[in-house]
C-alpha cells in the first residue's frame, strides 16, 4: 500500500456531502497482518468462556471390586452386593455403564489466554487497516456497493441520536440498509445444541458504528439486527474481525475518525494516548507487486528467460556416423578419401599392401644380391635404398598399415 | 491508486501530435535494441571464429597425421638400420599405458583398493590412460591381480576416445559429442578438439594429466569372445598383469 493518506469526506445523516473531510489517519495505511488477526483473534475468543467441568463424585460412588480371575467374567470391578439389577456390574472404569468417564472434566483448566499487549495492538490496527480497503470488505461479505465512501465517516449528529427509528433512517440514507437487509435474511434456527440452551437464532454481522462520545448512539443502533457499537477508546478485535477475517464494514463518526491518529500515532509521531506505541513497520515499502515486476531496475538486471530446455542427446559413434565425425574432425573427410582412393586403385591394379611388401622385399634383395657382386660399398646403397623406399611409401594411409602391423 | 507512469514528451514541434510513450517502455525498447544489436555482432564474430577455428583443426589434424606416420616409419627404418649393419635398436620403453581393471569390487585388498582408487578405476572394466614413469609402475604392481594393462597403439586410443569418449564438465560425465566440450575445460592447454585429445593422450604430451583426467573413466564392455582366465596373469595365461601390445586386441574386443 502507498503511503499516501488522501482527505475522506464527511457525510451527514442524509447521506450527502458535508463540505468537510478528515486526513485519512495513518492507521488505514498499516501493513494488514491476517495472520497476526487470526491468531489472537483465536486467543481473545477465549476469554469470554465459562468453567465447565464434570462431578468430581460421577462414577466413583459405589464400592465396587473386581471378582478377580476364575469365574468366567471380567475382570473389570462389579457392584457388591444383590437384589438389584446394579449388582454384579460394571463400575468405575470409562468403558463401563454408569463409570467415571475417561480423564474427568476439571474447573482448573486453563480457559483464559494472555496475549502479547504488542501483538494485540497489531491485530487492532490490521484489522482497522483492513476496513478502508473497499475489496477486503467486500470479501468479507458486506453489501457496500450503495456506499459513497469507504472509510465511511459520518457527522458527529449521529452520536447525539435517541430513536431507533432515526437510526434507521440514517442508514438507509447512506446506503448501509442493504447490509441490515443481508443481516435479517441470514436469521435462522442454530445447529446444534444451542438451540436449547438460550442461543437459539444465528444471524450475519452487519456493520459497526465506532463513535467517540455516546449521547445516545448505542441505544439508538443496539436494537437494529447485526450492527454493533464501539467506543473508539475501547476498540474490539472481536468485533473489528469478527471468526478472525478482517475487512468489517466500519462507520466512524467524524471525532471518532479524528482522535485515531491520537489514538495509533502516525510513523512519524507516536501515539498520545497509548503508553509507548506507534504504527508497526511494513517489510516492504513498496508492495506492488504487478509494479515492481514490471520496473526497468528490476528487469534489467534479470537473466534471459529459460524458454527451451536443453534435453539429454543420445550419444552417436562417430567412427560409424560420417556426419558427426565430420564435425569433431574435418580432417577425417580428407584421410578416408584417401583410403577409399587406395584401395581402389590397388583393387584395380591388382596390389594390396601385403603384395606391395612382397614386392619391394624382392625389390630390395634383388638389388642387394647385384650391389654384392659388383662390389660396391654395401652399407651406403642400403641406406640411400631405404630412404627411397620411405618416400614411395608415404602415400599409404596411416590407418591401415597401423592395424596390420599391431593388432 | 496513484500510477507513477511517467508521460514524456518527445518533440519540441507545435505542429505535429507525437503520442506519449510512458518512460519505462522507452527504456525497455531501448535496452532491447541494446541487446540485439550486441547479439548480432556477437553472431557475426562467433561465425567467423568457427569458420577459423574450423581450419586450425584441419591444420592441425593434418600435422598429427603426419607425424604419426614419421614416428612410425623412423622406427621401422632404424629397426632395419641396425638389422642390415647387425646392430640392435632399442626402442624407447613406452610411456603411456592402458589400465583396465579386471575385477570387482568384494574382499579387495585396502592397499589394492587404494591404488585402484588412485587410479579412477572405480568399477569393474574401468578404463584409464595412465602415464609410465618409475611411480605408476610400482603402484601398476601393486594392483596387478585386479588389472589388465598394455601399451596401446594409435587406433586403440582413437577408438576409445571417439567411441566412449567422456569429459568431466563441471563435476557432471558430458559426451565428447562436439569439440566446444572439450575447448572450454581442455582450451587452456591448447587443446580445443578430439585430434589434439588424441594426440595429447598418445604422445604423452605436457600437459597429459590435465588430458586424461578430464577424461572420465571409460566404461567398457566384457570382451567379445571372454576372457582366457581372469585369475591367472596372462603369462600364466591367464588375464591380469601387463599384456603389452597384446592389450590393443583385448581392447579391440572391449570398446
Amino acid at each position: 500500500m502507498a503511503a499516501s493518506r488522501p482527505l475522506v469526506s464527511v457525510y451527514n445523516e442524509k447521506g450527502q456531502s458535508t463540505g468537510n473531510s478528515v486526513v485519512l489517519p495513518a492507521v488505514f495505511r498499516a501493513p494488514i497482518r491476517t495472520d497476526i488477526v487470526n491468531f489472537v483473534h483465536d486467543q481473545m475468543r477465549r476469554n469470554k468462556r465459562q468453567a465447565r467441568a464434570v462431578s468430581d463424585k460421577a462414577g466413583e460412588q459405589t464400592s465396587a471390586e473386581s471378582w478377580g480371575t476364575g469365574r468366567a467374567v471380567a475382570r473389570i470391578p462389579r457392584v457388591r452386593g444383590g437384589g438389584t439389577h446394579r449388582s454384579g456390574q460394571g463400575a468405575f472404569g470409562n468403558m463401563c455403564r454408569g463409570g467415571r468417564m475417561y480423564a474427568p472434566l476439571k474447573v482448573w483448566r486453563k480457559w483464559h489466554r494472555k496475549i502479547n499487549l504488542k501483538q494485540r495492538r497489531y491485530a487492532l490496527v490490521s484489522a482497522i487497516a483492513a476496513s478502508g480497503v473497499p475489496s477486503l470488505v467486500l470479501a468479507k461479505g458486506h453489501s457496500i456497493e450503495t456506499v459513497p465512501e469507504i472509510p465511511l465517516v459520518l457527522s458527529d449528529k449521529i452520536q447525539d441520536l435517541k430513536k431507533t427509528k432515526e437510526a434507521v433512517g440514517v442508514l438507509r440514507k447512506i446506503g448501509a440498509w442493504s447490509d441490515i437487509l443481508k443481516v435479517y435474511a441470514s436469521k435462522h434456527t442454530r445447529a446444534g445444541k444451542g438451540k436449547m440452551r438460550n442461543r437459539r437464532t444465528v444471524m450475519k454481522r452487519g456493520p459497526v458504528i465506532i463513535y467517540d462520545k455516546d449521547n445516545g448512539v448505542k441505544k439508538a443502533f443496539r436494537n437494529i439486527p447485526g450492527v454493533s457499537l464501539l467506543s473508539v477508546e475501547r476498540l474490539n478485535l472481536l468485533r473489528l474481525a469478527p471468526g478472525g477475517h478482517v475487512g468489517r464494514f466500519v462507520i466512524w463518526t467524524e471525532s471518532a475518525f479524528k482522535k485515531l491518529d491520537a489514538l495509533y500515532g502516525t510513523w512519524s509521531k507516536k501515539s498520545q494516548l497509548k503508553v509507548d506505541f506507534n504504527l508497526p513497520q511494513p517489510i516492504m515499502t513498496n508492495s506492488d507487486l504487478g509494479r515492481l515486476l514490471k520496473a526497468f531496475e528490476i528487469q534489467s538486471v534479470l537473466r534471459a528467460p529459460i524458454k527451451r530446455q536443453a534435453r539429454r542427446k543420445v550419444k552417436k559413434n562417430p567412427l560409424k556416423n560420417i556426419s558427426l565425425m565430420s564435425r569433431l574432425n574435418p580432417y577425417a573427410a580428407v584421410q578416408k578419401r584417401r583410403t577409399l582412393l587406395q584401395q581402389l586403385k590397388g583393387r584395380r591394379t591388382g596390389t594390396t599392401a601385403e603384395s606391395k611388401i612382397a614386392a619391394r622385399k624382392e625389390r630390395t634383395h634383388a638389388s642387394l644380391k647385384t650391389k654384392r657382386l659388383s662390389g660396391v660399398n654395401l652399407v651406403k646403397k642400403t641406406k640411400k635404398q631405404q630412404i627411397g623406399a620411405t618416400t614411395t611409401t608415404t602415400t599409404t594411409a596411416t590407418k591401415t598399415t597401423v592395424s596390420t602391423k599391431s593388432s | 491508486m496513484t500510477d507513477t507512469a511517467k508521460k514524456v514528451n518527445t518533440t519540441t514541434t507545435p505542429k505535429k501530435a507525437v503520442p506519449k510513450v510512458p518512460e519505462v517502455l522507452l527504456k525497455k525498447r531501448k535496452l532491447y535494441a541494446d541487446l540485439k544489436a550486441r547479439r548480432l555482432r556477437a553472431q557475426v564474430q562467433a561465425a567467423k571464429h568457427k569458420k577459423y577455428k574450423r581450419l586450425v583443426i584441419f591444420k592441425r589434424a593434418e600435422r598429427y597425421n603426419s607425424e604419426y606416420r614419421k614416428k612410425e616409419r623412423d622406427l621401422i627404418r632404424l629397426k632395419r638400420s641396425a638389422k642390415v649393419r647387425g646392430n640392435y635398436h632399442v626402442e624407447a620403453e613406452p610411456s603411456l599405458a592402458f589400465v583396465i581393471r579386471i575385477r570387482g569390487i568384494r574382499g579387495v585388498h585396502p592397499r589394492v583398493k587404494k591404488v585402484l582408487r588412485l587410479f579412477r578405476l572405480r568399477q569393474i572394466n574401468n578404463g584409464v590412460f595412465v602415464k609410465l614413469n618409475k611411480a605408476t609402475i610400482q603402484m601398476l604392481r601393486i594392483a596387478e591381480p585386479y588389472i589388465a594393462w598394455g601399451y596401446p597403439n594409435l587406433k586403440s586410443v582413437r577408438e576409445l576416445i571417439y567411441k566412449r569418449g567422456f569429459g568431466k564438465v563441471n563435476k557432471q560425465r558430458i559426451p565428447l559429442s562436439d569439440n566446444s566440450v572439450i575447448e572450454k575445460s581442455l582450451g587452456k592447454q591448447h587443446i580445443i578438439c578430439m585430434e589434439d585429445l588424441v594426440h595429447e593422450i598418445f604422445n604423452v604430451g605436457e600437459n597429459f594429466k590435465k588430458a586424461s583426467n578430464f577424461l572420465w573413466p571409460f566404461k567398457l564392455n566384457n570382451p567379445k569372445g571372454g576372457w582366457r582366465k581372469k585369475a591367472n596373469h596372462f603369462a600364466d595365461g591367464g588375464d591380469f598383469g601387463n599384456r603389452e601390445q597384446y592389450i590393443n586386441r583385448l581392447l579391440r574386443k572391449m570398446v
